[in-house]
């Protein structure tokens, strides 16, 4: 489902870093070179998840966890490595982002089906169900200014999870809403995992991970420390983290 | 050359997205004034009316012959001005988005320009009701408008793939552009005749590419003009050189891009 092979992530920043054109030409023309820091975000991280599989990634912040995601999603190119997906990836990260306020909950619905990649007729076949799945109801002709923040993740959750993915990636717990609408966003990813689609989950929250991860890839520095049953590795990090100078506190 | 082919490719998979993006700005402009889409072509129109009626008055022109100039040369800056204005700000101003999916980021830009393109043909609504008005005939060339206008589609383009690549690495770009828009604008003849330009100084004329366009444009409305071939292909030139410049940087650049949003 999910291959991702010795992948390396790195990436020069500007130490003293001109962020404007007109420092930029002072700099050059006082004969400054601009000096570099490479960063390495990720170092030669591989796994697999297979169908059905949950991976959670855990680690400090700063970790690479994110930049794991993103590099999954397509959104960064890995400087050396591979990333194999069969089929959608969807990114359950940053719900909302790409609406517009001004805009209807329709239009939205429509504008972010678009993001995701998604062509006119799919869109309109998945729309009455996305809006059910939302519980918005009439309120989907009104702007997504006058939207609560749970009504507004409910739209994004119904329409990043309507077409069933290949791999989801999920960043952090899910806080959509109330509990009523929580419980029914697990249902719908429980269903996903029974359905055989891979997971990979970032989070902090150690007994989350430990309750729906089948696996458990620990980041330190951008390199993979341990990797295995969720249990052995949660006990080890968490260990790690009460140790000054081994690893970052869990936030 | 690969990435180059395999982008053209995931746009035009994106085409839906590109079609809701420029729907998306039009609604958002119109969608909260009660006159909607009347303000799209009142707006130059308006302006139109006071500054013919200042530079007819300066320039001891009939109305009859300045409006229309003053509309048409407004029409077509304010598609350029715009356009590019817009998508320069696109990338920084998507950041969320593209930092969280994966998409071509290029469409954020072209939508810019689409979406000032159907504002130009919009407020040609009223351009083309004034010549009526005064009993202006068409040229004949009037059949070379789509191309006259696609070239100065495909020269924002460009730009606009320029700018707003530049402006991810540096912020300071839109203050920078700003002022260079106004001085670009007095240096177009919009509002002027380009005869008032002194002879010492006509050879500049062929650095601003805006000159040919406008020009073009015109003489594919109302305005007879001996140049229009040779504008048309000078016009071509500055297209494909912008648009190259602007898809190469881009290209350069567009995977350093998440890194600084």
């Amino acid at each position: 489902m999910l291959n991702v092979s010795d992948v390396w992530v790195r990436y020069r920043m500007a130490r003293e870093k001109p962020r404007t054109l007109q420092e930029y030409v002072i700099y050059r023309l006082r004969g400054g070179t601009i000096a570099y820091d490479e960063l390495l975000a990720l170092r030669g991280v591989s796994l697999s998840v297979e169908r059905g599989e949950t991976l959670g990634v855990i680690g400090a912040n700063g970790a690479g966890k994110s930049t794991l995601l993103k590099v999954i999603a397509g959104v960064i190119r890995p400087t050396r490595g591979t990333v194999d997906v069969t089929g959608r990836v969807a990114p359950l990260i940053g719900l909302g982002t790409g609406f517009d306020p001004e805009l209807t909950g329709l239009e939205n619905a429509y504008l972010n089906a678009a993001i995701l990649g998604r062509t006119r007729k799919e869109i309109d076949a998945q729309l009455s169900s996305i809006i059910e799945f939302a519980e918005l109801g009439e309120f989907i002709h009104s702007p997504l200014r006058t939207y609560s923040s749970g009504m507004v993740v409910r739209l994004a959750f119904a329409i990043a999870t309507e077409v069933e993915p290949a791999v989801l990636l999920i960043d952090e717990v899910l806080a959509v809403g109330d509990e009523h609408f929580t419980a029914k966003c697990e249902k719908r990813i429980m269903g996903f995992k029974d359905d055989g689609v891979a997971m990979v989950f970032v989070s902090h929250a150690m007994s989350a991970v430990s309750r729906l991860c089948d696996r458990v890839l620990w980041l330190d520095h951008g390199a993979p420390r341990m990797c295995g049953d969720p249990q052995p590795v949660i006990d080890a990090y968490v260990r790690a983290s009460h140790t000054p100078g081994d690893v970052g506190q869990p936030a | 050359m690969i990435g180059s082919m395999t982008e053209v490719v995931d746009i035009v998979r994106h085409r839906e997205l590109l079609r809701n993006l420029v729907l998306r700005d039009i609604k958002i402009r119109y969608k909260r004034s009660i006159l909607g889409f009347v303000w799209v072509m009142l707006n130059p129109a308006l302006t139109m009316l006071v500054l013919s009626v200042v530079f007819a008055e300066l320039f001891h022109a009939s109305l009859r012959e300045f409006t229309p100039y003053v509309l048409s040369g407004l029409v077509l800056w304010l598609f350029f001005a715009q356009s590019t204005s817009v998508a320069l700000k696109s990338f920084v101003g998507n950041g969320p988005l593209i930092t969280t999916v994966a998409l071509p980021k290029a469409v954020f830009p072209l939508s810019a320009v689409l979406s000032a393109l159907v504002n130009l043909v919009l407020s040609s609504v009223p351009l083309f009701g004034l010549l009526a008005a005064f009993g202006v005939p068409l040229t004949r060339e009037v059949v070379l408008l789509p191309v006259a206008i696609l070239e100065v589609f495909v020269f924002a383009c460009g730009v606009a793939l320029t700018l707003s690549t530049v402006t991810v690495f540096f912020q300071d770009m839109t203050y920078i552009y700003d002022v260079l828009l106004v001085a670009w604008m007095y240096l177009t003849p919009i509002f002027y005749p380009v005869s008032i330009i002194p002879a010492k100084f006509q050879w500049l004329t062929h650095l601003n590419p805006m000159i040919p366009y406008l020009r073009a444009f015109r003489a594919c409305i109302y305005l007879r003009s001996d140049t229009l071939g040779e504008d048309l292909w000078y016009g071509l030139v500055w297209a494909i050189v912008a648009f190259a410049v602007g898809w190469v940087l881009y290209q350069r650049f567009k995977d350093r891009i998440v890194y600084h949003l």
